[in-house]
């Protein structure tokens, strides 16, 4: 259920795809903003195009918001700070409405859960739960269907900060 | 027992299943329900929903602040109004969707919600900015839609609460139930140790039991007088009792672990024994085990070897083989049984040699018996005074009586020696009992009594049997009826009853007596008893005859009874069965046939008899009645006189060294010579019943046993067929002396030492090597002469020779030979000496 694909080819799709989006999705909304550390001094801006040449995983799961089962691909979140090299025992997640969730760095595994970018292959728009949604594969395992990975579940994702 | 054993463990076992599924169906529902609240989706569903109403609350509020501050950027309406409406698909799918499960009042309410929605996206995505009036219209339908936006957050908020109840009855039934699986659990395991407490207590009884009866069989093992050897199927013995201990001088704990084979087996046993429990292990029938008792032995402690009684049983414990075996000592028995067996031995040889003397007496005694009747019936054909012939007389009833005796002692041990033979004939009743009471009427008239014969006129005819025992047994009764009567009369009655083929004969003979008591009537029956009467012996003794009578009756299958009144008189029956058979004058014809001598006043006879003396008697006896006699020793020479010369009547004797009787009357009955019909008699110091059948199947016409009477003499030579019967007397050399005339005897008496002489040289010269029958012979001829002649020393000398030369046990001949000659030389001396005096 979980693939990784490669990125280079998934990336070319995307940009072609980019330009149909509606105009109430602004450029600067489609980026994820993930702060190092507390002081607030390093911040990094990531875009669509970032994430999609990072090493993507995608599987199928229903979930407790939507009906049927759906295909969600992303950024492992793991394999997401990984790559910026960003280290701390917690990390925070705040939605576009500010809702924000914190979750431990030990937490984290490979594949779960992921800042989603596509649904059923389809980027996410603002009213529907875009531009990223954190998701967890439910499906898989009973761990996830708990109140905390519910909790952490974060959808109108667009910032990610290291508070401890 | 086992059954109901069964039964409770099955119920244990099913207690045990049920418990199990229980426990899986409890533990299934425990971890549903754990699941379940583990997955805690109402909460943030709920809280999500509760959300709607605040982001709308946003979207009012950047609009109302628009309006009062232009700087706010349409994109920030933008997005608080996507967001807003991003809330509304939570309403819409997911598990929303099923709480509100599409009801009436949800649609109610989603409907001008959802058209607010339409509403506010057309003119958000105007191109341009969004103008004031866009902005005020974008209020008023956000204002108008918020109560239901909070309606339908309320409504969420409170179908979840109604959903968490109903969840928190379904989580507290399920513990109801839990509870109540507990509880059923706790009485089930209840009840299961409920079975196991009387399981155990039934073991711990049944165990208890069994220590009882396992300590009461080791009592009662330890007890047992026999050994009791238990062993395994290695031959290893594993339980050894007291009393075997006892008989095999092993203690228990130096044998317990040893074979069996190198303990108790005795050395030539032990092969036979492995093979046997090879055999047994490998399945095959036992021949011991389990086979009852067995004779064997044993071997104890200290080597020696013993018997024993054995039983052994094999027995399975606990699958494995057993062998018990229950042993007894029998060395005392065996012991005792030898010695009974010895006794036993003993008493049949001491039994057996009293039966031979008395035979050998009876046999010895009647050939010197027969010279002095002999002499003495010569002595009364000369001329005698009266005290003489007084002294005759006496001296010939008392010699009768001897030989009485001696035939009664020889009877006796013949019956018991069951060589009692009954030679049957057919024979006319009434002329027996007519001889027979002829016989005695002349002593019953000596002391005037009447002797009366009475016969049934049914009776008045021929049978066929032993009529010579019936004589013996007739005159016994009538003998002795004579005997015991001193006055009155005695009656012989003849009766009988014919059965279909045989008749039974009734003989009684009824006497006026002084009769029998009656607890003494049975005892007059038994050996050698003469009841004693108040004034002495009144007659003639009589020791045997009786009992001999009903010896013989019974053989006849008759017996002998008796009725006695003391004081009155008794009558003696016996009633013996005998065929009927016509005689008619076929007795008379035989006779007359086989008698081919017709008696006429000189005969011609021929002695045959080995015995120089008894020859010599016989041929002065004959000599004296005038006729003339021819000599023959042996059956040879009898033949070879018979070949040339006629005679009347020839005298033979059985026993003859060189050819016997039997065997010259064969050769002369068949050889065709002149005398293949003379008559023969037969003569025998021994028995007649031993010989008669021989001899009448060699042809020899009648048979008589020594010593032959000169009255008896006269009837054979009268041709009046004379039954045997003895007649006594007493002896002395002086007497034959007397009888005979001293100048004879000594010639006899010199004739006899010379023969013992010729005897002893003929031996001494070696003659007589490995001839030990002749010299038996010899020696018995030798010894009948000594009897006669008074030798007592010589004649038991020359019977023990005669006897070893028989034995063929010939290794003492020369010390014996000397010390007959020493004997024999003073014999001689004292034998002439004695004649001499009897001259003077």
């Amino acid at each position: 259920m979980i693939q990784k694909i490669c990125s280079r080819a998934l990336a070319m799709c995307l940009v072609l795809s980019f330009g149909s989006l509606g105009p109430a999705l602004g450029q600067d909304m489609m980026t994820l903003q993930v702060t190092a550390g507390s002081s607030n001094a390093v911040s990094t801006d990531l875009s669509i195009e970032n994430l999609d040449a990072l090493d993507q995983v995608e599987f199928e799961t229903s979930t407790i918001w939507t009906d049927g089962i759906s295909t969600y691909s992303g950024v492992s979140l793991k394999a997401l700070l990984n790559h910026l090299g960003i280290t701390g025992n917690t990390i925070q997640m705040v939605a576009l409405n500010d809702y924000a969730v914190a979750i431990p760095f030990a937490d984290l595994n490979d594949d779960a859960p992921i800042v989603a970018t596509r649904m059923d292959g389809k980027l996410m728009s603002v009213r529907d739960k875009g531009p990223y949604w954190v998701v967890y594969p439910y499906d898989l395992d009973l761990k996830y269907q708990n109140e905390t990975a519910y909790s952490r579940s974060i959808w109108q994702l667009n910032r990610l900060k290291v508070i401890d | 027992m086992k059954a109901g054993m069964n039964r409770y463990r099955i119920a244990v076992l099913a207690g045990i299943g049920l418990l199990v599924l229980l426990l899986v169906n409890m533990t299934i529902g425990l971890l549903g329900q754990l699941r379940d609240l583990s997955i805690a989706e109402d909460d943030n569903l709920q809280w999500s929903i509760s959300q709607i109403d605040v982001e709308f609350a946003n979207l009012n509020a950047i609009i109302s602040k628009r309006l009062s501050d232009p700087t706010v950027a349409d994109d920030e309406i933008k997005l608080r109004l996507d967001i807003a409406i991003s809330r509304l698909g939570i309403l819409r799918f997911g598990r929303a969707s099923i709480l509100f499960a599409d009801g009436q009042s949800f649609q109610n309410l989603i409907a001008p919600i959802e058209s607010f929605s339409d509403q506010a996206i057309a003119i958000a995505d105007k191109i341009g900015p969004i103008s004031d009036s866009d902005l005020l219209q974008l209020r008023t339908l956000t204002e108008n839609v918020r109560p239901d936006v909070r309606k339908i957050a309320l409504m969420g908020v409170e179908l979840s609460a109604v959903r968490n109840d109903a969840q928190r009855i379904e989580f507290s039934r399920q513990l109801t139930r839990t509870g109540g699986i507990a509880i059923a659990l706790l009485f089930l395991m209840a009840a299961l140790m409920a079975i196991l407490d009387r399981l155990l207590d039934r073991a711990a009884k049944r165990d208890a039991a069994l220590l009882t009866s396992t300590q009461l069989l080791k009592s009662t093992v330890a007890a047992s007088l026999d050994a009791i050897v238990t062993a395994n199927d290695k031959g290893q013995i594993i339980e050894f009792n007291d009393a075997a201990e006892e008989v095999f001088g092993w203690r228990r704990n130096e044998i317990i672990g040893k074979t069996m084979e190198n303990t108790i087996i005795p050395q030539q046993m032990r092969d036979a024994h492995n093979l046997g429990m090879k055999r047994f292990l490998a399945g095959n029938a036992p021949r011991v085990v389990d086979g009852g008792r067995v004779e064997l032995s044993a071997l104890r402690k200290s080597g020696e070897e013993f018997p024993i009684e054995i039983n052994i049983t094999s027995a399975q414990d606990g699958g494995r083989l057993k062998f018990i075996a229950y042993v007894r000592d029998i060395s005392e028995r065996k012991i005792n049984e030898q010695n009974l067996i010895d006794a036993r031995d003993q008493a049949q040889r001491t039994d057996k040699a009293k039966s031979q003397f008395l035979a050998v007496m009876s046999h010895e005694m009647r050939t010197p018996l027969n010279g002095i009747l002999g002499v003495l019936d010569l002595m009364k054909t000369t001329k005698m005074d009266r005290q003489q012939m007084r002294y005759t007389d006496i001296a010939t009833a008392s010699s009768e009586i001897l030989l009485e005796h001696i035939n009664d002692a020889l009877d006796i041990t013949r019956i018991e020696a069951g060589a009692l033979q009954l030679s049957e004939q057919i024979f006319d009743l009434p002329e027996l009992a007519h001889s027979i009471v002829d016989v005695l009427e002349p002593l019953a008239s000596e002391k005037q009594l009447t002797l009366t014969l009475r016969i049934d006129e049914a009776m008045r005819r021929g049978f066929y049997g032993d009529s010579n025992r019936l004589r013996q047994i007739l005159t016994n009764l009538i003998g002795n009826a004579v005997k015991f009567t001193t006055h009155g009369s005695i009656i012989v009655h003849i009766s009988g009853i014919h059965g279909p083929d045989t008749s039974s004969l009734r003989f009684s003979v009824t006497d006026t007596g002084a009769g029998i008591q009656a607890d003494q009537v049975e005892q007059i029956f038994e050996d050698f008893v003469a009841l004693a009467q108040s004034e002495g012996r009144q007659s003639r003794g009589d020791g045997l005859g009786l009992s001999i009578s009903r010896k013989i009756a019974r053989q006849m299958k008759g017996d002998i009874s008796v009725l006695s009144e003391l004081g009155k008189g008794s009558t003696f029956t016996l009633t013996v069965p005998m065929q009927r058979k016509d005689c008619g004058s076929s007795l008379e014809d035989d006779i007359a046939e086989n008698t081919s001598v017709i008696p006429k006043d000189r005969l011609e006879v021929l002695v045959t008899e080995d015995n120089n003396i008894n020859r010599k008697v016989m041929r002065d006896m004959l000599q004296g009645l005038g006729h003339s006699v021819s000599e023959a020793v042996n059956g040879v020479e009898c033949l070879k006189q018979a070949q040339t010369k006629r005679f009347d009547l020839i005298f033979m004797d059985i026993s003859m060294p060189t050819m016997g009787g039997i065997e010259a009357t064969n050769r002369l009955r068949t050889s065709g010579g002149p005398n293949a019909k003379t008559r023969i008699a037969g003569l025998t110091a021994h028995g007649i019943d031993e010989f008669q059948a021989q001899a009448e199947y060699a042809g020899m016409n009648e048979f008589h046993t020594k010593p032959i009477r000169l009255e008896k003499l006269r009837e054979i030579l009268s041709g009046i067929n004379a039954h045997p019967s003895p007649a006594p007397h007493s002896d002395t050399l002086q007497e034959l002396c007397r009888a005979l005339g001293a100048d004879k005897v000594q010639s006899i008496g010199d004739e006899f030492f010379s023969e013992l002489d010729k005897l002893v040289k003929e031996v001494d010269s070696g003659h007589m090597q490995d001839r030990s029958e002749d010299l038996a012979e010899a020696a018995h001829k030798i010894k009948g002469a000594a009897a006669i002649l008074d030798q007592e020393d010589l004649e038991t000398h020359f019977t023990e020779l005669e006897q070893h030369a028989r034995n063929n046990d010939l290794s003492d001949l020369p010390k014996r030979l000397k010390t007959i000659v020493d004997i024999a030389r003073i014999a001689r001396v004292n034998f002439a000496t004695m004649v001499k005096n009897t001259r003077t």
